[in-house]
């Protein structure tokens, strides 16, 4: 289940039709609202903002949502039991202690900012989502070279690596299948671990053979010809753009500085 | 092989072949997915070690900031490689998501002035080593503020400096020595020093 590959079924929406660099701008400036403080509630009120913008303008299926950020429980809990639980401040005897369970103290103080670093959680990947779900990682790129100027032969390079991905895992399928036929057999920790290290060695070699092949199908399509690229897919940046970013800027601002 | 067999007198030419490229984000891809697998068989074991000790492998995050640039020789390939493979973790649904691509930055940052710091010029195990560390003060640069700040101040740079020696061990040495191995298969001969 992955939190962030976009969803076939995503209907357009407002958000599909911002451009990738302008969700992403957008996205970056609530990540930073999120991890500058310590107090709950900026967290919290981001946690609403994204909500309301997953509900209204995302255009992705709510239903699967729950099943996407269903791994970040595991993180979101522990990350807060042990804020709260290793925290600094519940060594300071001036603080009283909310709770104490032998010598362990736990402080108001240590269970607030325990809190804000769960929801900082929350934030992130409700934001992940907000950012990649509503397109693909070939329209994040064609974006990111059109609006922000990152160097095109990295961005599209990348994109043909990120294609490569799906035969990594055929490979590793087939590496492991060839060293049961010849007999090799892992046994105890160690040899478990040497023998995960073996098969890493094989699968890079594959992976770095299948990146040289496609750089010389590349090259020999002129992908490094120097001659300036133009665009298959233009992305024009347009009000929507801007007022995304600026909402979310502004959202950021308020989530920080209003009075509780 | 002496530990210097990486040193070469002038570096390469900086500029980045389309092979350059494409295996670097190759390599970064192939880390995003061992990152993944990390994550879930193998971190989550070490869990009831406790704080900090879990710490003791997050060097494994750092592989592409040094395997990269030990193959390719180019300026900016730990930052590329990093991005990259946080990039390819996001897609494949990290939990950290958006915060995955700041780490890798600042992470892909740290072996950069490494190796920056000797021009391109040095790449034996030494250097490795130190760009293992420079990772590592990044990752811990990023995750103490984000992650751990209410945590009580041993046991901050008990987790900061887990990370910078598992930076230098797994991601320094073990990268230096996954590149050698890589190199004896013949598999880098399209790059200068593997031929």
């Amino acid at each position: 289940m992955s939190l962030a590959a976009p969803l076939t079924s995503v209907r357009p929406d407002f958000l599909t039709r911002v451009t990738p660099a302008a969700r992403l701008a957008a996205g970056m400036t609530w990540l930073i609202a999120a991890i500058v403080t310590l107090d709950p509630i900026v967290p919290i009120r981001l946690v609403i903002a994204a909500a309301v913008a997953l509900v209204l303008w995302s255009g992705l299926p709510l239903r699967t949502v729950p099943a996407r950020l269903a791994p970040l429980g595991f993180a979101i809990v522990s990350l807060t039991v042990f804020s709260i639980l290793l925290s600094g401040a519940n060594a300071d005897r001036s603080l009283a202690a909310v709770a104490a369970f032998g010598p362990v103290r736990i402080t108001a103080p240590a269970i607030s900012a325990g809190l804000a670093i769960g929801l900082r959680v929350i934030v992130i990947g409700l934001t992940t989502l907000l950012v990649f779900g509503p397109s693909d990682p070939t329209r994040m790129a064609d974006s990111l070279v059109q609006q922000w100027h990152i160097p095109d032969r990295f961005a599209y390079g990348t994109l043909g690596a990120l294609r490569v991905a799906p035969f990594m895992a055929d490979d590793w399928t087939l590496i492991s299948a060839s060293r049961r036929l010849r007999g090799i057999q892992a046994r105890g920790v160690a040899g478990r671990i040497r023998d995960a290290g073996d098969r890493l060695v094989v699968m890079l070699v594959a992976a770095i053979r299948r990146a040289e092949r496609l750089a010389l199908a590349m090259d020999a399509r002129g992908f490094d010809s120097g001659i300036k690229r133009s665009h298959f897919r233009e992305l024009r940046v347009g009000w929507r753009d801007w007022m995304t970013v600026a909402v979310a800027a502004a959202v950021a601002v308020a989530a920080v500085a209003l009075p509780r | 092989m002496s530990a210097f067999a990486g040193t070469r007198g002038a570096a390469e030419s900086a500029r980045w072949r389309t092979v350059d490229i494409v295996v670097v984000a190759v390599l970064a891809v192939a880390f995003g997915v061992v990152f993944w697998a990390w994550s879930a068989y193998v971190w989550v074991w070490l869990k009831p070690l406790g704080e900090p000790w879990e710490y003791v492998i997050s060097g494994m995050w750092l592989m592409p900031a040094v395997v990269a640039p030990l193959i390719v020789r180019k300026p900016g390939a730990a930052l590329f490689a990093e991005l990259v493979a946080a990039v390819v973790s996001v897609l494949l649904g990290s939990q950290w998501g958006l915060d995955t691509l700041l780490s890798g930055f600042v992470q892909g940052a740290g072996a950069e002035l490494v190796f920056g710091f000797v021009m391109y010029r040095n790449f034996g195990v030494i250097v490795a080593l130190i760009a293992g560390a420079g990772a590592g003060t990044g990752e811990a640069l990023h995750d103490i503020p984000v992650y751990f700040p209410t945590y009580a101040a041993n046991l901050q740079v008990g987790i900061a400096g887990l990370e910078i020696l598992s930076g230098a061990a797994i991601a320094g040495v073990g990268g230096w020595l996954l590149v050698r191995s890589l190199r004896r298969t013949g598999a880098l001969q399209a790059f200068p020093q593997g031929q």
